[in-house]
């Protein structure tokens, strides 16, 4: 299929209206409703692909382009969060198709993200959801899961030497279990190899700071933000 | 006490579902969470596997912040003590949707479907609440029957009552936690699940105690 004058902007402007409005595929009807039948982000990335639309464009201008405008109106409180996942669940969808085209295209991976929920707490999706909010705009992350040990997050580093950590707890009695885990990073000499980023229902910045990370995320777009701005030289 | 047939008296509620993801004074859900709320709330019967567990201990002296109660249990709290303060007698309570629920919202997550896994999860959290509503209603109509009143429930990690004192929560109980467990960090496994008290006492004076009236943190998701 040759590209016509317009085309690729079009289809751009069509993937991020639709990761705006949660579509993954034409079946589904749309936050604002009634778009059953109109092609939803699965298909316009297919139609993207087809057509020979860059994959930097496709992912830079469409998908997190409407993740933004997803970002600013959660911020705005216009989004809740079942909205903002639907979004980030048309985002999955397109990076699954776009990932064979990724490795030859010249898109540079943001950093490497590695996420735990720290000892003694069970609760993930928070950390979910940051992930996922991340992994939408460039960043690669591995999710160490639930109830994660000081020494298994000091490994992990040691072996996947992320550029970033993120570190996550709902309840007062765990967040605790952050500043221990920063401890065990120190003694171990990997604190300063990686950026500590937390959040969390009872976590401040107050308390990020007293723990000595360096950076804390009130909601899932914050934490974006302030991983971006860590990212800048 | 494991009730299926408590199954058919946990009819979701809607309006507290949606609550609970942020809809509400904020916002109106589009249609299509909407739907989803209902569909869901419609077909969950089959991942609802409820159980509970209670038990009626004397409520032996207060002191301070201290409650002792029959059975070598101290429970450490000034709201607590308050409430028990006037009750002679306390009903200790355990309760749980099972874990199925929360099998399929991980497995949901880890697919990529994450509305629906979201939406899952805030339905179960509702089950446990309606559930917890059921087993305060027992305890109710017993001890009705015995000219009592019972107050509100409350649970550790709420108002000045620490997540810590599930142990002694745990320990009331005597063996039989409905097939709940304690972590390490005092979290409940299956997740959707409740422990508690309920004050028991003279009618006309415990059922109206309510500290949040004179709390002052407005921001809490507890508020009564």
């Amino acid at each position: 299929m040759l590209i016509e004058p317009g085309m690729d902007e079009d289809i751009i402007g069509l993937i991020r209206e639709n990761v705006i409005q949660g579509r993954v595929s034409q079946d589904d009807e749309g936050l604002d409703g009634g778009m059953v039948g109109q092609p939803g982000v699965t298909e316009l990335t297919e139609q993207a692909l087809a057509v020979g639309i860059d994959v930097r464009d496709i992912v830079n201008k469409g998908l997190t382009g409407g993740m933004q405008m997803v970002g600013r109106r959660f911020e705005d409180k216009a989004y809740f969060i079942p909205d903002m996942l639907a979004s980030a669940e048309a985002v999955g969808a397109a990076m699954k198709l776009l990932e064979p085209h990724l490795a030859h295209s010249d898109i540079k991976a943001e950093g490497k993200v590695l996420f735990a929920t720290v000892k003694g707490d069970l609760h993930d999706i928070g950390k979910s959801i940051v992930s996922i909010l991340l992994r939408s705009v460039g960043y690669t992350v591995k999710d160490l899961g639930n109830d994660v040990e000081p020494q298994s997050i000091v490994n992990a580093v040691r072996e996947e030497n992320p550029q970033f950590l993120g570190l996550s707890a709902l309840l007062t009695s765990t967040m605790v279990n952050m500043r221990d885990t920063i401890q065990a990073l120190k003694e171990s000499g990997l604190r300063d190899r990686v950026k500590i980023i937390v959040g969390g229902a009872p976590v401040t910045a107050q308390y990020a700071k007293s723990i000595g990370a360096d950076g804390y995320g009130a909601d899932g777009f914050q934490a974006l933000e302030v991983i971006k701005s860590l990212t800048s030289p | 006490m494991t009730s299926p047939s408590i199954r058919n008296e946990l009819d979701i509620d809607i309006k507290q579902v949606l609550s609970r993801m942020g809809y509400g004074t904020a916002g109106m859900p589009s249609a299509r969470i909407e739907s989803l709320v209902r569909e869901y709330a419609d077909n969950i019967c089959h991942l609802i596997e409820p159980s509970y567990s209670y038990v009626i201990r004397d409520v032996n002296s207060v002191r301070g912040s201290r409650v002792f109660i029959e059975g070598s249990v101290t429970f450490r709290s000034n709201v607590i003590a308050k409430l028990l303060r006037q009750c002679p007698k306390v009903a200790v309570f355990v309760l749980t949707i099972g874990d199925r629920l929360g099998e399929v919202v991980r497995q949901l997550s880890g697919e990529g479907f994450l509305v629906q896994a979201a939406v899952l999860d805030a339905i179960g959290s509702d089950a446990a609440e309606t559930l917890a509503n059921v087993v305060q209603d027992i305890i109710k109509s017993e001890e009705a029957a015995e000219g009592l009143a019972i107050s509100r429930r409350f649970s550790p990690g709420y108002c000045d009552w620490r997540i810590s004192q599930q142990k002694m929560v745990f320990r009331a109980m005597g063996g039989d936690s409905a097939g709940v467990r304690l972590t390490d960090g005092c979290l409940m496994v299956p997740q959707k699940s409740i422990s508690g008290i309920i004050g028991i006492g003279p009618a006309g004076r415990v059922e109206s105690y309510n500290p949040c009236l004179t709390c002052n943190k407005r921001d809490c998701t507890g508020r009564r």
